[in-house]
């Protein structure tokens, strides 16, 4: 009878589990933050560049923007420095190996993107960042 | 999700769901960019206006705003923005399981709690 319960018990017990917060299980890593930081920064070069005028109104939106996009390139390198120093283990270099010099470029990219403004360097900060972010994903399947 | 579902609960799941129910309802979405199985509650639907750090945003026309009942804690729409509807796996129906959990139906928003 034991038997049969437990049998039944095991039957109708689920097969699939979904997860309510991930971050104590599967630490708390996300490369989404340096991601949309990335974004921000190629926003704020774009919006820099529609700029002409030499109004007060435009002077101030020119400094905020500057602002703006010298914190968020700040935050891709915290963002991906703290990934790459906390989260990556040694077994993850087997299938990236060359996943120490791309984050070197990517941040030596974000420091550029914070001394200039150039589009076509925030565009590489954005794909360097969503390459990043692929590697850290490949790693969780 | 405490108090509503606690860990090691079992759930029926409706993967009949073809669009995003009410709001106040618990629902099994995977994750964007993970993957993950996950469990939420429908904090906006298509269409709802939410408010975001720096301004507005509206709902595109299959996105949904999720959130989880532990603000603290929880990993939801905050970090990985609205979630469209291809992510739905289905909407939590029933709790029927473990032993000494209570049998019934879950987070289905109370009829004062969906009109607010």
């Amino acid at each position: 009878m034991s038997r049969l319960t437990t049998r039944l018990v095991q039957a109708l017990a689920p097969t699939t589990v979904a997860s309510a917060h991930c971050d104590i299980p599967c630490g708390i890593y996300d490369p989404h933050g340096a991601v949309l930081a990335a974004q921000t920064v190629a926003k704020m070069v774009e919006l820099i560049g529609a700029l002409d005028g030499t109004s007060p109104a435009d002077r101030n939106k020119f400094i905020r923007c500057v602002t703006v996009k010298e914190q968020h390139a700040e935050i891709v390198k915290h963002e991906v420095q703290v990934i790459w120093s906390d989260y990556f283990k040694p077994e993850h270099l087997v299938a990236n190996p060359d996943l120490h010099t791309k984050v070197w470029n990517l941040l030596k990219l974000a420091g550029k993107n914070k001394q200039n403004v150039d589009a076509e360097a925030a565009a590489q900060l954005q794909a360097g960042v969503k390459e990043f972010a692929d590697i850290f994903w490949s790693t969780k399947k | 999700m405490r108090p509503a579902l606690q860990p090691g609960d079992w759930l029926l799941v409706d993967p009949t769901t073809r669009r995003w129910p009410r709001r106040g309802t618990i629902v099994v979405v995977r994750q964007p960019a993970s993957g993950r199985l996950v469990i939420k509650r429908v904090a906006a639907r298509p269409g709802d206006t939410i408010r975001v750090p720096g301004g507005q945003h509206r709902l595109g026309s299959a996105e949904a705003w999720l959130l989880g009942d532990a603000p603290e804690i929880s990993v939801d729409s905050r970090r990985y923005g609205a979630v469209n509807l291809d992510h739905l796996v289905g909407r939590a129906w029933l709790r029927y399981g473990p032993f000494g959990r209570p049998f019934g139906p879950v987070g289905q928003p109370s009829r004062r709690r969906s009109a607010r």
